[in-house]
């Protein structure tokens, strides 16, 4: 069913979903979840000691956000891919564990989800370099800053080009390059070899 | 270690007034409230709205004050952080000034707007969550939202994952600190990078599980549609009522502070 021809490289737009990869966006959405959730049990405590610093100290962690949307690209190579992943990640966040964002969490989601998946999509899905990771990151990062600029006030205030810089770096390395890590470090344990990033490096063996 | 938002809804809100209404109807008023409040940067408006919205939750869900307000604590302390950072930055007509700081009013103003927005949104949240049962409302979504089954089944696997994950994670944790090095005092590693590791080994253990879990789910035909429902969850005109009534409320409150000469929009971060 999932037989792909060698030679075959581009995304296939057109085959319906499979529950297999439905399920990967999923679980990553929950593995990223719960690991919010745990971290930020830590973090509330955290930015409330720290006052005013608090809310700036966001910025430095605001990457790792954007982490889900690379990842279910990378694995599953089709268009949408990280969209779906970031706005299900949401939900999950939203739904079963109570973020104080609340569903706004949705739209901010499917924001930075379309900018992490611009370099791959300019790509064709083809290329998976430090570089397009990178840029994943700056895009996403990007892209919800503007948004959330409006959203949380942060537009007129004397610290906006602070935050903006910390907020780029931060998606750039958490966000992109910390993907990329994440990406090989699962493809080498094997447990992705039956989805697409699997497929493509088995072609790539018959091929060479 | 349990996570407070799982499980079916505990206490007197389950089988509250807003326990029975339909979940996707509640969900959707959540949406539309923040998305109106998320225009609005004035501190009136939002005050006027947040007492109203207290006021409905504890109404509608019979909850103890004391319980409503620890969970309101991780709200209000977000809300601080924002409060105080516009306060201490934002440019304007100085209102209070020592040594490097100084306080604006306009700075008090949309401090004030966005900690308040964000309690009008918590108390919300608050409410919909001790009332909602995560599965009724994936159940829901796929009845009257529309969602794909397949989408609906592999959300409603990964809340089953996300319930054992608890115990999984202390199995990593435990699993690690038996076999790593420990610190001097002969406690495990609480290092970055020991969270790393844990986190990594979760993500394997996970993206496995969720292949076994899709397998299933697919041998059960689960994968297959359209597909019949057993249990329903209706739609009501109570909910409809619900809706009208909430809808009705924001207008009128946002109308009458525009007519009062409250309400202010996106400008006031620019002015």
């Amino acid at each position: 069913m999932n037989s792909t021809a060698p030679g075959r490289q581009h995304a296939r737009i057109r085959d319906p979903w499979t529950l297999r990869d439905l399920v990967l966006l999923v679980v990553l959405g929950v593995v990223f979840g719960f690991l919010y959730w745990v971290f930020v049990q830590a973090w509330t405590a955290l930015s409330i000691a720290m006052g005013p610093a608090g809310d700036l100290s966001q910025h430095v962690l605001a990457g790792s956000w954007l982490l889900v949307a690379p990842l279910a690209i990378a694995i599953i190579r089709r268009p949408f891919a990280g969209i779906l992943a970031e706005v299900l990640a949401s939900v999950i966040e939203v739904v079963f564990l109570g973020s104080a964002v609340g569903p706004l969490l949705f739209i901010a989601a499917a924001i930075q989800g379309v900018g992490s998946e611009l370099p791959f999509a300019a790509t064709r899905y083809r290329r998976y370099t430090w570089l397009i990771y990178a840029l994943s990151g700056l895009l996403g990062a990007g892209l919800v800053f503007c948004y959330s600029a409006v959203l949380s006030g942060w537009i007129g205030q004397d610290l906006l080009v602070v935050r903006l810089v910390i907020h780029l770096t931060s998606g750039v390395i958490l966000g992109g390059l910390l993907a990329k890590v994440v990406v090989d470090g699962l493809a080498r344990t094997g447990v992705v070899d039956n989805y697409a990033i699997g497929r493509r490096v088995e072609a790539d063996r018959v091929i060479h | 270690m349990s996570i407070p938002a799982l499980g079916p809804p505990a206490g007197r809100a389950a089988g509250s007034v807003l326990a029975r209404r339909n979940p996707t109807v509640k969900l959707m008023l959540l949406f539309v409230v923040s998305a109106v409040l998320a225009v609005i940067f004035d501190p009136v408006t939002p005050a006027v709205l947040y007492v109203l919205a207290a006021a409905a939750v504890i109404a509608s869900t019979g909850m103890e004050l004391t319980r409503l307000a620890l969970l309101h604590l991780p709200f209000i302390g977000f809300g601080l952080g924002v409060f105080l950072v516009n306060a201490l930055s934002r440019p304007g007509d100085v209102w209070w000034t020592a040594g490097p700081l100084r306080i604006t009013v306009e700075g008090l103003s949309v401090g004030g707007s966005l900690a308040l927005r964000t309690l009008v949104i918590g108390v919300l949240a608050i409410g919909f969550i001790t009332s909602t049962d995560g599965v009724r409302l994936m159940h829901s979504l796929h009845q009257q939202g529309r969602l794909g089954p397949r989408v609906t089944y592999a959300v409603l696997a990964g809340y089953r994952m996300l319930q054992e994950m608890p115990r999984e994670w202390q199995t990593i944790r435990h699993a690690h600190a038996v076999r790593a090095p420990l610190r001097p005092d002969g406690a495990p590693s609480r290092s970055p990078l020991a969270f790393g590791r844990g986190a990594f080994a979760l993500l394997v253990i996970s993206v496995r599980k969720g292949e076994r879990m899709a397998l299933s789910l697919e041998s059960r035909g689960l994968g297959l549609s359209p597909r019949t429902t057993w249990r329903r969850v209706p739609l009501t005109g109570a909910d409809w009522a619900m809706a009208a009534g909430v809808l009705g409320v924001l207008a009128t409150v946002v109308v009458t502070s525009r007519m009062l000469g409250h309400l202010r929009g996106v400008e006031a971060l620019l002015s």
